[in-house]
Formats: C-alpha cells, structure tokens, sequence
C-alpha cells in the first residue's frame, strides 16, 4: 500500500525581468494505491503526472505532505533508499548511456549477473533475444527498444510499488496488448501495486480505478465509462481512440 | 626474477599473471628484464641500442607479442624508441604499456616512442596501457607516442589507455593511411587530483578510399586538466570521424579541439565533441535500481572508459 497526503511540489522562476516567481506544480495530491491493484494515471500534457510520479520516487525533492509505503513514513528518504524499499520507476524519457549494456541495467536491477537468472527476466518480460542482452543502452537504441529496457528493469527488481511513464511510447501497436497481460501477471503473481501513467485507451480501460490530473490536481477517480465523458469535455486531444471520433472531428485539424 | 612489485604493474598494463605466451620483450628500469622470440616473430635490439626492432613475417596470424615497460627506479626517466615492420597479409595482436611504481619522493618517467609499419592487407590489434602506483610522491610522467603507417588494405585497430595514477602526460598519436586501408583509434584518459594530460593527434587520409575514425574518452577528476588535439586531415576520397567526449567531474577543466582539413573534394569528415557533468538523468536511474549516488557515478564512469 502507498499512500501520498496532501503533496506539493513548487519551484522557482525566473521571468524576463529576472523577478523570481514561485511556480506551483503540483497541488495538494492526496491518495491511497491499495497493494496488488492497477491504476492508471491520464491527464493533459504539462498538467503534473511525470513530477508525481518522480515526487513518490523521490526523484524530485517534496515541497510538502508526505508518502507512506506500508505505514513507514518514507517523505525524507532518497531515491536509493526508496528503490530498496520496494518502489519502482519507468522513466518517462529513459537515460541513454555511453558503455552500459541492458546486460549491466539488468544485472544492476535485479542484483545479479547470473545469466540463468538474467535470461528468467527476459522470459518473464517477453523479450526473446539473447543477443539484445549486449546492445548498448545508447543513442543508436530505437525509441521502443529504449522503452522495453525501460519495463524489463523495472519488473526486475520485483517492486512493492511500480510506476510505469507512459510505457507505450514508441511500442507498436500489437505489443501493447501483451505489455498489458504483463503488467497484470506481475500484480497478480507478485501483488505489485501498478501505476501507469498513460494517455492509451488500452492501458485505462485495464485499469481497476483511474485518476485524472488536471493542473497539478486529482480531478476525478473512477472507472473508464466515469472518467470518458471528463476527457471529453477537456480541450485536448490525447486521447486518440476515444477523440477521434466522428463527435470529436475538430481534433483532426 | 620478478617481484611483487613488478607482477602488480604487469597485471595492470598487460594483463599477465606472469611471463607471457608466446613473443616477449620485457624492460625494467631501462634494461632488458627478459625477450622471447618465436619462428615468425623477431625482437632485437635496435643499432644505436634505444629500443627495439619488431619483425613480423609476412602471413603471420595469430599471434601475439606482449612489450610491456615497468619502472620502479627512482630518478630514472627511461626514454626507448620501438619500431614494428608487420609484413603483409598478417593478423597479430601486440600489448605494450608502462607500470611506474613510485615508492618516493623522486621523479619516475618513461617515453615511449613506437612505430609502425603495417603491411598490405595486414591487420594489427595494438593494447597500450598505462598507469602509476605505489605511495611515494614523486612526479609519475609518461609521454608516449604512437606512429601508424599503414599500406594498401591494412587495418590497425589502437586502443590507448591511461588508467590513473600518472601526474603529467604528453600523449602524442599520429596514422597515415595508404590506399583502402583504415584505422580505429580509441583513446582513454582517467586524471584526478592535479594530474595533467595532454593528447595531440594528427591522421592524414592519404590513400584512396581510406577510413579513420578516432575516439576519445576523458574522464577529469578532482582539480586535474586535460587536453585534446585533433587534426583529421583528408587529401583523397576517404572517409573520417572524430568524437571527443569529457567528462566533468569536481573542478576538472577541459580543453577540446577538433579540427578537419579537407583537401579532396570527395572526401567526407565529421566530429562529434562534448564537454560535461555526468547527466543527472544517468544518476537517478542507477539510483532508482538501487545505487547509492557513489556506486551510480562509479558504473557510469566504467563503462564511459570501456
Ligand atoms: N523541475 C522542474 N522545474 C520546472 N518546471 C518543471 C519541473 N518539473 C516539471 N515542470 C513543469 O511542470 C509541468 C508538469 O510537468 P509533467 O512532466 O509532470 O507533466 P505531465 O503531466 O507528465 O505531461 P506529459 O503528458 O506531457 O508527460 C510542466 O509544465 C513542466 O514544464
Ligand atoms: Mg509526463
């Protein structure tokens, strides 16, 4: 179980004049994931889903509230303390290296280099080729590939909590279903509480409960029939399956 | 015949456990410690006794031949001049490096000068390490250079390292290439404290259709400064590539200057250079699998210098 109280995250900035504003991102985000469920995140672009994602793995620094993992207060561990409590995350825009393989990422993660026990985690992630286990994690990586070793060390480390930053980005569209049935064996062999943040239908409709973000705030928490008609009414067009429609043909422009 | 000492640095510049397989020419404080020939490969000493001439037969392959340096002598700055004729249609891997253990407070230098002349359609792996140990204070200076001839189709693959320990470096690497044939140099140099290095490059594209590609990689420490000159000049239609990429650390400071010359209309020259901390990005996914901030930064370090 994690349970976030009353968050928020400020930074300051610098206008043209060089006058320091206090930017608020988030603001004020209160919420419990129950242990073994599927969540989904989904929001317009810039409205915070990234920097609450990073605030619970203590990527970005907590302005105020707290976040309890199993009723342990973790509000003032850092990110490594907090990855070996149980918290796992995706990175929206994985870091790119010059040396390290998946290999070494994998090796890292799951704290061995034991290649029988290296190539159970490529099993259980689907990735059938040996030969990827060399491939440096660098700049010559497609934008899927990147993304796939991304999930992969992720999983690897067999996480309380796993947040995963729109893990569809750059993956085709057939994998997305079994990245789907993934995530859910991993909640339902290993009860990893799962949060996804995503724009995808795929990924809201197998959501068990979806929270909506708007400007910083928790605006709506429901089911996918609950929360469609909100996304609706939001002018923007992320949501691409649901959009465009015939109902929505301004998002064609 | 070897020493604790002499084993440390053995291990570190070449690798060996002990006195290598196959060829050899082993030096300790400027004096032949033991030299191993085989039927294809020649080692003697050269005619004005600075160093030593490398014989490779013509269709050698498979070899190896290991000419590490190892210092332990204080006030000695031991210069040597090598030379290697590879003849044609070899393929031979050859190790050199330099261990300098200081144990005072005097100085240790080595410079060694070694070059290559590499046959038509020969391949050559050529490893040079080097690196400075022990606790005395003395100053630790290695100044090496690397010449590479290389004729029609030869290939020479060049990996220099410098791994620590050395206060001043004066690097200085040059490659000319013949007609088809292409070089892969790839350099790496780890400074920390006041440790200076500087490297100078220059690869002349002579011959048509010839390839080089340089890669350096710096990793600067503490208050150390490193230095990086290249010059890829193109006077056929060739192809060439340079990338040069620092690593910050501390209150290390970094010059870099690439440079292309282009005198041949159809060649084809690019450089890539970048000077920086390591990105925060690299550190807090290494640190959301677990690393503490200084295990992050030592992995990342790593594999930058692999
Ligand atoms: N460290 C920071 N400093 C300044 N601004 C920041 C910082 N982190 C995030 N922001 C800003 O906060 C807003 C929210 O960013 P965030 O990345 O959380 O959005 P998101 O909901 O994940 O968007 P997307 O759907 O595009 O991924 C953006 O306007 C972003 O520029
Ligand atoms: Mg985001």
């Amino acid at each position: 179980m994690l349970e976030i109280k009353d968050l928020y995250f400020s930074v300051d900035e610098q206008d043209a004049q060089s006058v320091i504003h206090t930017r608020t991102i988030v603001k004020g985000v209160s919420f419990t994931f129950k242990k073994g469920k599927f969540y989904a995140i989904t929001g317009p672009n810039g409205s915070g889903k990234t920097t609450i994602a990073k605030l619970i793995m203590g990527i970005n620094p907590i302005t105020s509230g707290s976040v309890l993992l199993e009723g342990r207060d973790i509000t003032s561990l850092g990110v490594t303390e907090r990855a070996r409590a149980g918290i796992a995350y995706s990175f929206q825009n994985p870091a790119r290296f010059k040396g390290l393989t998946f290999r070494d990422m994998l090796s890292i993660s799951a704290g061995t280099t034991d290649e029988s026990e290296l190539v159970k985690v490529l099993i259980r992630v689907g990735i059938c080729s040996l030969d990827f286990l060399d491939k440096e994690v660098g700049h010559a990586l497609s934008g899927g590939e990147i993304k796939k070793i991304e999930l992969a060390t992720t999983i690897a480390r067999n996480p309380k909590v796993a947040i995963y930053d729109e893990p569809d980005t750059g993956i085709d569209l057939w994998t997305i279903g079994p990245m789907i049935e993934l995530l859910k064996r991993e909640r339902d062999e290993n009860g990893a509480t799962t949060i996804v943040v995503s724009h995808n239908e795929k990924f809201l409709q197998a959501a068990e409960e979806i929270l909506l973000i708007r400007d910083g705030q928790i605006m709506h928490v429901g089911d996918l029939s609950s929360t469609t008609p909100l996304l609706q009414d939001l002018d923007f067009c992320n949501w691409k399956t649901i959009c465009e429609g015939e109902a929505y043909a301004r998002c064609h422009r | 015949m070897l020493d604790v000492i002499d084993r440390e640095l053995l291990k570190g510049v070449a690798d060996l456990e002990g006195i290598p397989k196959g060829a050899y020419n082993i030096r300790k404080n400027g004096k032949l410690l033991a030299r191993q020939v085989s039927a294809n490969i020649l080692i003697e000493t050269n005619e004005d006794n600075t160093g030593i001439n490398i014989i490779i037969k013509p269709g050698t392959v498979n070899e190896s031949v290991h000419i590490p340096v190892i210092l332990s002598q204080a006030d000695l700055f031991d210069v040597v001049k090598n030379s290697f004729v590879i003849g044609e249609a070899c393929d031979v891997t050859i190790v050199a490096g330099c261990g300098i253990h200081c144990g005072s407070d005097k100085p240790e230098g080595h410079a060694g000068i070694h070059e290559f002349k590499i046959g038509k359609s020969s391949k050559v792996k050529y490893v040079e390490k080097h690196l400075g140990v022990g606790p005395g204070s003395g100053k630790r200076t290695l100044n090496p250079v690397t010449r590479v001839f290389l004729e029609e189709r030869a290939h020479a693959e060049m990996e220099l390292t410098q791994i620590g320990g050395v206060d001043n470096a004066q690097r200085t690497n040059e490659a000319d290439l013949g007609p088809g044939s292409s070089v892969l140099i790839t350099e790496r140099v780890m400074t920390d404290g006041v440790q200076r290095a500087v490297s100078k490059n220059t690869i002349l594209l002579k011959g048509e259709g010839s390839r080089a590609e340089l890669i350096s990689r710096s990793v600067i420490r503490g208050d150390s400064r490193q230095d990086f000159y290249a010059v890829l000049e193109a006077r056929a239609r060739s192809y060439g590539h340079l990338e040069c990429d620092a690593i910050v650390m501390d209150n290390g400071t970094n010059e870099t200057v690439p440079s292309l010359r282009s005198l041949h209309p159809d060649a084809e020259l690019t450089h890539e250079a970048a000077i920086g901390k390591i990105a925060n990005s690299q550190l807090m996914k290494l640190m959301s699998l677990g690393l503490t901030y200084d295990e992050a930064v030592d992995r990342i370090i790593r594999g930058f210098l692999r």
